[in-house]
């Protein structure tokens, strides 16, 4: 069976037709809604939702970034690169010379330096690292946005509750955000062609009558095929579609231009830069959980030159977005992950790259209730295998859903089968936890 | 006398290093080279050694990308943004300058020896005085940020044999030409083919400019680099050489390459300007030769390494390529 998105598929395929013939009938006072999603936003709103919610921005760096280049720097080795180790505002933390503005700021993150997740294949490692456990061959598991979507959307939220950006192609196909057994209910809203869903606007030439006899419409019928049946599936659209009402009127909250100028120019103008500044304005107005996917750090050529461009993006972007939350009081609240599907191998290829390697790489978590400024893990001289502390997607996936307030153990069912969060024996990491 | 035809060229002599050689200096009329490593280290060796053991002079803070003569001054330049001035006949390093804030890529000498230029990612070209250590040039005629506001970098430079002129190229593909006295821009050249932006699939960038070589008589200006690339995960471009006549920044021949992928990181011409060579690779290497008036290419040659620099005789008829955990000598003529 295919899979059931609000904005279609991945590919984003489902074209403005065909979502509006089957959402248009939600109708919905979108005035009125954006009025409210205005009051969300409002900063006097931030506490009183810092004290009931907590939020999760992904920052997914498709094709694998190297932890040798980013948070796990070996100067001098002979895998180490060109790039020198820098201080950090943490005594005896040293993070790559390319990240001057986040060594400013590691009281703020923890660096899990021990990743080994044994999977260098970037399809069935992304999807292992976006469940935090590898699929069976009949059950697939949800990934940490449909989670976090299930576990901390608030019912009467007018807001998605899991968005994923993912504008490059490269990649995209191989790390779809994936609601699992939960249903489409809990499916992410793809944003691939643009920053903003356009699938989510009604046609002009529809009236807010007409979208509301549409909607009163599909809620007789739908009620009147599901009478006398039983399906998940069923249950899982209907659900879905009775979010459509709230989820239309969300669209200005992907509007970067209601962001102050110098809001926009702090973040900059880079399409990560504008996709995260949007991810600021979605957690605050309630999204429990975004992805903002960063493609393509797969440097098998030109390692050096492809982190040279890159990393100072993340760098400046990540900085802006940790400074942005706390003036605004969020950091609290709002988790910030750094991960890939693997990192990149110690050894240095004769095109100067690095391959693909999930031995021993790095992941960073910052926020919410992670310890800031401590390093979990520990790496060899040369950056080839963990010495020390080593994590793998189950504990990392039980450290987020802890620091979240979430129990790691608590079971799903599907039928009579209960799904824990992680699997049985995973464990989350108390070291890194407040 | 007429340099030698490039259909002689074979291979002498091959060392395997253990280290990433960036850079090559040899001493004119010997056989003593010196090297900038990925170790972090300069050596000196003996070509003619029976057994080829390069020995450590000093060290930088990062990878060592360029290494230049000037009389009995050695001077390097690293990823460590520093220049480091080392008497050959002593060995001891008599200099050490914070010459960039950012990666230096390389570092020439003028032919009379008597200044030295460096190159660095901050985008600035500057010429020092050679014996003294004196800045003489600030040299900007590069955008810091590409079209797409991501840093740029400044890979290539080279002198014309007369030392009048400098040319220098980044990742974009602009090439600016400089009078050194004044230490003006007095020309430019684009060759865009050899930037390569990938704005949907991947969302960054790969290339530049990697190797620049003014022809003997200086009136053209020969610009390396690679194609552009559909994968830009790998150094899958054809290698690419492109002519200008600078004066008119007009481009007058082109070899878009037909047989090596990868970044053509050296050029030189023959003496008498008859052919002209580029080396460099992917995950392997290559020599091309192209007899540039007439438009051909005349040999295109594996090598075993990807060769990220080469030193050639005045003659023509040794080249010395250093590259990728190997050491090559090939003979012509």
């Amino acid at each position: 069976m295919s899979r059931s998105r609000f904005c279609g598929s991945h590919e984003h395929d489902m074209n403005r037709r065909a979502f509006l013939g089957a959402t248009g009938a939600a109708g919905v006072s979108l005035a009125a809604d954006m009025t409210q999603l205005n009051a969300l936003a409002a900063p006097g709103v931030n506490d009183a939702l810092k004290k009931t919610q907590k939020r999760v921005i992904l920052l997914w760096l498709a094709g694998g970034a190297s932890q040798l280049e980013t948070w796990d720097p070996k100067p001098g080795a002979s895998t180490g690169g060109p790039f020198r180790a820098i201080k950090t505002d943490v005594p005896g933390v040293a993070i790559s010379e390319l990240m001057p503005k986040m060594a400013q700021r590691m009281k703020n993150t923890c660096i899990l330096r021990g990743l080994d997740t044994k999977n260098g294949d970037h399809g069935s490692a992304a999807i292992t690292m976006m469940r935090g456990r590898r699929n069976e061959a009949a059950l697939r598991y949800p990934d940490l946005g449909a989670v976090l979507a299930r576990e901390m959307a608030r019912a009467d939220s007018k807001v998605p509750d899991y968005v994923s950006f993912y504008t490059q192609t490269e990649g995209r196909g191989m790390a779809p955000g994936d609601s699992g057994f939960l249903g489409a209910r809990y499916a992410p809203m793809d944003l691939t062609t643009s920053n903003y869903p356009e699938f989510i606007k009604r046609l002009a030439d529809i009236s807010d009558l007409d979208h509301k006899e549409r909607s009163d419409l599909r809620d007789v019928l739908g009620k009147q095929f599901v009478a006398g049946r039983s399906s998940d599936t069923m249950n899982s659209q209907n659900e879905a579609y009775e979010r459509v009402r709230g989820i239309m009127s969300s669209e200005k909250l992907f509007d970067v231009t209601q962001e102050p100028q110098k809001v926009r120019d702090r973040y900059g103008p880079t399409q990560f830069a504008e996709q995260v500044l949007i991810a600021r304005r979605l957690v605050e107005a309630g999204v429990p959980f975004v992805r903002v996917g960063r493609a393509w750090w797969d440097s098998h050529g030109q390692n050096f030159e492809t982190h040279q461009e890159m990393v100072p993006e993340l760098d400046h972007v990540m900085a802006t977005l940790i400074d942005d939350l706390k003036e605004r009081g969020l950091l609290d609240d709002v988790m910030i992950v750094t991960l890939s599907e693997f990192g990149r191998t110690p050894g240095i290829n004769a095109s100067l790259g690095r391959d693909h390697f999930a031995s021993a790489w790095s992941s960073t978590i910052t926020g919410c209730g992670i310890k800031g400024g401590s390093v979990y893990g520990k790496t060899d001289d040369k950056g080839n295998k963990v010495v020390a502390e080593q994590v793998d997607a189950g504990s990392l996936f039980a450290t987020i859903y802890e620091a979240l307030g979430i129990n790691p153990e608590k079971n799903y069912y599907v039928g009579s089968r209960p799904i824990p969060l992680v699997n049985p024996g995973i464990h989350a990491i108390k070291e890194v936890l407040k | 006398m007429p340099s030698p035809n490039p259909d002689t060229l074979k291979l002498a002599k091959d060392f395997s290093q253990p280290v990433i050689v960036f850079g090559i200096a040899r001493l004119t009329g010997t056989d003593a080279v010196y090297l900038g490593c990925s170790d972090f280290k300069v050596y000196s060796a003996d070509l003619t050694a029976t057994k080829f053991t390069p020995k450590e002079l000093y060290s930088h803070e990062s990878y060592v990308t360029g290494v230049a003569l000037a009389k009995m001054n050695l001077i390097s330049g690293g990823y460590d943004g520093k220049l480091k001035w080392c008497d050959i006949e002593t060995g001891d390093v008599i200099r050490t300058v914070d010459a960039h804030s950012k990666w230096i890529r390389k570092v020439i000498a003028s032919p009379d020896g008597k200044l030295v230029v460096s190159i660095a990612d901050d985008m600035a070209c500057k010429v020092w005085d050679a014996a003294t250590g004196k800045l003489v040039h600030d040299l900007r005629g590069h955008k810091e940020k590409t079209p797409h506001d991501f840093i740029s970098m400044l890979y290539a430079v080279t002198f014309s044999d007369d030392g009048k002129h400098l040319a220098t190229g980044d990742k974009t593909g602009h090439v600016a030409v400089w009078d050194v006295k004044a230490g003006q821009q007095i020309g430019e050249c684009e060759a865009p083919v050899m930037y390569t932006w990938d704005k949907q699939q991947r969302l960054h960038s790969i290339g530049g400019i990697r190797s620049l070589a003014f022809s003997p008589d200086g009136k053209q200006l020969a610009v390396g680099g690679m194609g552009k690339v559909g994968n830009i995960d790998h150094l899958e471009g054809k290698a690419r050489v492109e002519v200008f006549d600078w004066k008119a920044g007009k481009q007058t021949a082109e070899f878009p390459g037909d047989k090596f992928a990868g970044l053509v990181n050296k050029l030189a011409w023959a003496p008498d300007g008859s052919w002209l060579v580029g080396a460099g690779g992917a995950g392997e290497g290559f020599f091309l030769f192209y007899d540039v008036a007439a438009k051909k290419t005349l040999r295109q040659e594996k090598v075993m390494m990807h060769v990220h620099e080469f030193d050639m005789t005045d003659d023509a008829k040794e080249i010395v390529s250093v590259g990728h955990n190997r050491i090559t000598i090939h003979k012509l003529g």
